[in-house]
């Protein structure tokens, strides 16, 4: 079986053009970040000069900031019940999607993507408004539902996917041998399709951890998570403190990726988007 | 392969750590027995500064010298969430509860507000000893129903080394811009006091200023200020990178400071605090130009139904103690609320060249009206 | 009750909760919305279209209709037209350089929006990173690269690149090695395979993913906010003003309503293209 199946002209030529893509992206891609980096380990940085000062005093300073530590907190406590909600109000439903014939199955499937179709911003100055009414303005559960909203489709389009792709057969077996249907889908089912819904986990508890459009306008001025406070910290700060706080910021992402480059790379996120 | 577990074996347990970490010290009980201080709950409206103020400076003084008390202070960056507060206070009036809410410094438009719904008390010197030290015109100004702890004004910085005769009126400033385009900035008035201030002060120049301070509110009344915006638009080409606006009042003040530019509108505490900390190079002076830019008193309201009045009384009180007045204006720079003739007279002589009077602010509504008119006719050109 | 109407009744039973979830966080505001802006201002009776002709007249909100299409449009094209070729490479190459290329893509993934806005800032401000080693090199005029229509496009293509190139990785993976090397050996060149063979059978995956872009980016706020100039400003931006800077909910709730539907009309066309498909393969 050939390795190289790109249609152009092989060898050096391809090499060449994959040498400067690379290296391209990588400056692209990897020089803010870079420059983020090197300005949290900066006392000053003044131009021209290309390396900053370094020094540590921006890190006691972001650290001793009471509001980082109740931002992180606030984070830490409502991304992952978003996420957990959404993976027991979602899973089962995504495999009513998958296995299930029921009426308008296939238009409310698409339904979901109406989370997505309408402009964040605008979506959410409607939810303040009707969060208003309920008086659930600064509250926990109106930033768990702000962030619930962007988890919606990851749980339900991925695993649907997932589910789908499992050979119908496995459980078919399983029944024919006695078992019923909840012990099918514990026993068979749900273990096959982890990975893909552990993917979907991890997106949107990422999408939850991320989200600071909403959390802004719902979570001032008791419950700010921690993309909320990057904003007063970018605009109100001088330049160090807003790069120490993204480093914070990103340490959970990060981890994330690590753990989750394996299951990436299996093309659980592609059979979820195939419908 | 064994590599490869291990990396993540070791971020899933930093993970784990960094979760306990989180979780533990918030979810242990509070063992404080029966002497139990009571929190007091400080709703504070504004910029990085005055939340540094009051919680590294106001109130842990405070809890030193009242031990029976703690106060939390909750922070409204820019004023942002002070509407859900607003509506808190006066859900609690209308369901017949307390508040959590038990001191509130916020702008004037909340307090006008709530003295039609009888949210605040109306403070007095029997319950307030302190009270007999603020100036009388400034407390007539809110009837009592709010009291003036700090203030601020805007002003203008220059940086001494490139100018050499700085402006002395809003004239001179105009023509001095025009004279050195790219080297003069405001923050977008969206952003930040110090460029409303710049805005205000166009206006200001074609109109009388006291008839936008009060309570009274017209939206014709803004036809007025056509010439003021034909000004600002003329002025654009002259700005900072042809017309660009930074978002924020520290924003600008970096500018300065990396000799961007040489001459910019700056709150009065700011700056000064900037200078004390080596953020703003030392050539940079303070001057305040006539007609003076806008500033005011920020002040504290006490609501009516508080859970803990005493101790927001005593608080209140304590606020206007010299004591207090001074870490105002040592921790950022701001006038203080009494008469100045309880400051002593060191500091007295610093505040010579900034603490004079100031122009008023435009009310709440003419604000909002300010910032989106400055956005279509200025910035947008239309 | 039959086996299939019992089926029928459990699928829509376990969907129920979602649905509700949908319903109250997404239809509900929106349609209250809706219904705001048709209420005419004073009280009074029957729905108006005051509102909407309001804020249509100002100019500065028509302009910044206007600007926020276009920015939309040029970063879908760009995101679109550096993934496409970095899907393809990823598709057909096997060696080093395309599993670092691999790894690399993600990474933007996995940076809160906040953060990506502020390092680009970091990096293309004037006296920041890339103007310094330009300064060093010898330039002396930098171009504004920031604060712009230029940096908001730059930062958008930014965040939005793995995505992109996800979705549409996804559709080639799905496209049989045979097929192009049937095409090979029948003599069409690298152009020729792509048009004919491969954009046609990735047509979903790429109505997916310029659909989805193009909502993302209309309606985004963060990146403008941060990354933008002061006027014309994207919409989201212009909408959070409207509530929050000059007190004015329904102008901006009208303005939501607004991109509700740009939006749909966009997600309309996606509807469409994969309701074909499903018909298709069903």
């Amino acid at each position: 079986m050939s390795t190289v199946l790109w249609p152009w002209a092989a060898g050096a030529l391809r090499r060449a053009v994959g040498a400067a893509a690379l290296a391209a992206l990588a400056a692209f891609i990897l020089g803010p970040l870079l420059t983020l980096l090197l300005w949290a380990f900066a006392g000053t940085w003044l131009f021209p000069s290309l390396w900053p000062e370094f020094s540590l005093r921006w890190w006691a300073f972001v650290l001793g900031n009471a509001d980082v530590g109740k931002a992180i907190r606030m984070s830490f406590l409502s991304a992952p019940t978003a996420t957990l909600i959404s993976a027991v109000v979602c899973v089962p439903a995504a495999y009513a999607f998958a296995r299930l014939e029921f009426p308008g199955r296939r238009a409310l499937l698409l339904s979901f993507l109406s989370a997505n179709a309408f402009p964040k911003i605008g979506l959410y100055v409607s939810i303040a408004t009707l969060l208003y009414r309920l008086n659930l303005m600064d509250t926990f559960v109106g930033v768990v539902l702000i962030q619930l909203v962007n988890t919606l489709l990851f749980m339900i389009w991925i695993p649907t996917g997932t589910f789908r792709g499992i050979n119908r057969n496995l459980e078919e077996a399983a029944r024919d041998a006695g078992a019923g249907p909840l012990r099918t889908f514990f026993q068979i089912t749900l273990p096959i399709a982890l990975p893909g819904i552990i993917v979907a986990a991890l997106f949107a508890f990422i999408a939850a951890f991320d989200e600071a459009q909403g959390t802004l306008i719902v979570g001032t001025p008791n419950h700010m998570t921690m993309p909320v406070l990057m904003y007063s910290l970018v605009l109100g700060y001088p330049q160090p403190v807003g790069a120490v706080f993204s480093i914070l910021l990103s340490l959970p992402s990060l981890v994330l990726l690590l753990l989750a480059q394996r299951y990436l790379r299996a093309g659980y996120l592609a059979a979820g988007y195939s419908l | 392969m064994k590599g490869r577990w291990n990396v993540r074996g070791l971020a899933a347990m930093v993970l784990a750590a960094a979760v306990a970490a989180v979780f533990i010290p918030g979810s242990a009980p509070d063992r404080a027995a029966a002497a139990a201080p009571v929190t007091l709950n400080v709703y504070i409206n504004g910029d990085t500064n005055i939340f540094d103020l009051w919680s590294k400076s106001l109130l842990p003084a405070f809890g030193k010298r009242y031990p029976q008390y703690r106060a939390n202070m909750v922070a409204l960056l820019h004023g942002n969430g002070s509407q859900g507060v607003f509506d808190k206070i006066l859900a609690a009036k209308r369901a017949g509860r307390t508040t959590d809410v038990d001191l509130w410094e916020t702008e004037p438009s909340f307090v006008q507000q709530g003295m039609a719904d009888g949210l605040w008390v109306k403070l007095s010197a029997d319950m307030l000893s302190n009270l007999s030290k603020i100036p009388p015109q400034k407390l007539a100004a809110t009837g009592g129903y709010s009291i003036p702890y700090r203030g601020s004004s805007v002003i203008i910085a220059y940086n001494s080394q490139y100018v050499k005769t700085p402006p002395k009126t809003f004239d001179d400033l105009v023509a001095w811009i025009k004279a050195n385009p790219g080297k003069f900035a405001y923050c977008d008035p969206n952003t930040g006091g110090s460029g409303q201030a710049f805005v205000a002060a166009a206006i200001y120049k074609f109109v009388n200023p006291d008839k936008y301070a009060g309570n009274a509110y017209d939206a014709k009344e803004e036809a007025a200020w056509d010439p003021a915006w034909k000004l600002l638009h003329d002025l654009q080409p002259a700005m900072y990178n042809n017309g660009f606006y930074p978002n924020g009042n520290v924003a600008v003040l970096q500018l300065l400071a990396q000799q961007n530019i040489y001459i910019a509108p700056v709150w009065s505490d700011m700056s000064l605090d900037f200078l004390k900390r080596g953020l703003l190079p030392k050539t940079v002076n303070l001057e305040q130009i006539t007609p003076p830019l806008f500033g005011g008193d920020s002040t504290v309201t006490l609501p009516a139904l508080s859970q803990h009045l005493e101790g927001a009384l005593t608080l209140l009180n304590w606020l206007l103690t010299p004591e207090a007045q001074e870490m105002v204006i040592n921790a950022v720079s701001g006038y203080p609320g009494v008469d100045w003739k309880y400051m002593p007279a060191s500091v007295r002589a610093k505040f010579a060249d900034v603490a004079k009077p100031y122009s008023p602010l435009p009310n709440a509504q003419y604000l909002a009206d300010l910032k989106r008119l400055w956005h279509d006719r200025v910035a947008a050109g239309q | 009750m039959t086996r299939r109407a019992r089926q029928g009744a459990l699928g829509l039973a376990l969907v129920l909760p979602p649905l509700f979830l949908l319903a109250f966080l997404v239809v509900l505001p929106a349609v209250t919305a809706v219904v705001d802006t048709l209420t005419p201002a004073g009280g009074g009776s029957g729905p108006t279209l005051a509102n909407y002709a309001q804020v249509l007249a100002t100019r500065t909100v028509r302009a910044d209709i206007g600007f926020t299409i276009a920015v939309t449009l040029v970063s879908v094209a760009a995101v679109f037209a550096l993934s496409y070729p970095l899907a393809l490479y990823l598709r057909f190459s096997r060696g080093r350089v395309a599993r670092v290329l691999g790894v690399l893509f993600v990474v933007p993934l996995f940076v809160p929006v906040v953060i990506a806005s502020f390092a680009m800032i970091t990096f293309l401000v004037n006296h920041g990173f890339v103007s310094t080693i330009a300064y060093h090199l010898g330039t002396r005029t930098f171009p504004r690269l920031v604060y712009n229509a230029t940096g908001i496009t730059l930062a958008q293509v930014w965040v939005n690149i793995p995505f992109a190139v996800l979705i549409l990785g996804a559709g080639l993976q799905a496209i049989d090695d045979a097929l192009i090397d049937g095409a090979r050996d029948v003599g069409a060149g690298a152009v020729r395979t792509f048009v004919s063979i491969i954009l046609p059978l990735n047509a979903t995956p790429t109505m997916i993913t310029l659909t989805l872009l193009f909502i993302g980016v209309f309606g985004s706020f963060t990146i403008p906010y941060l990354v933008g100039g002061n006027a014309p400003a994207m919409l989201g931006v212009t909408m959070t003003n409207y509530l929050t800077q000059y007190l004015r909910r329904t102008e901006s709730v009208t303005m939501a309503v607004l991109a509700f539907l740009i939006a749909a009309v966009v997600g309309a066309v996606y509807v469409a293209s994969v309701s074909r498909r499903e018909r298709g393969t069903a």
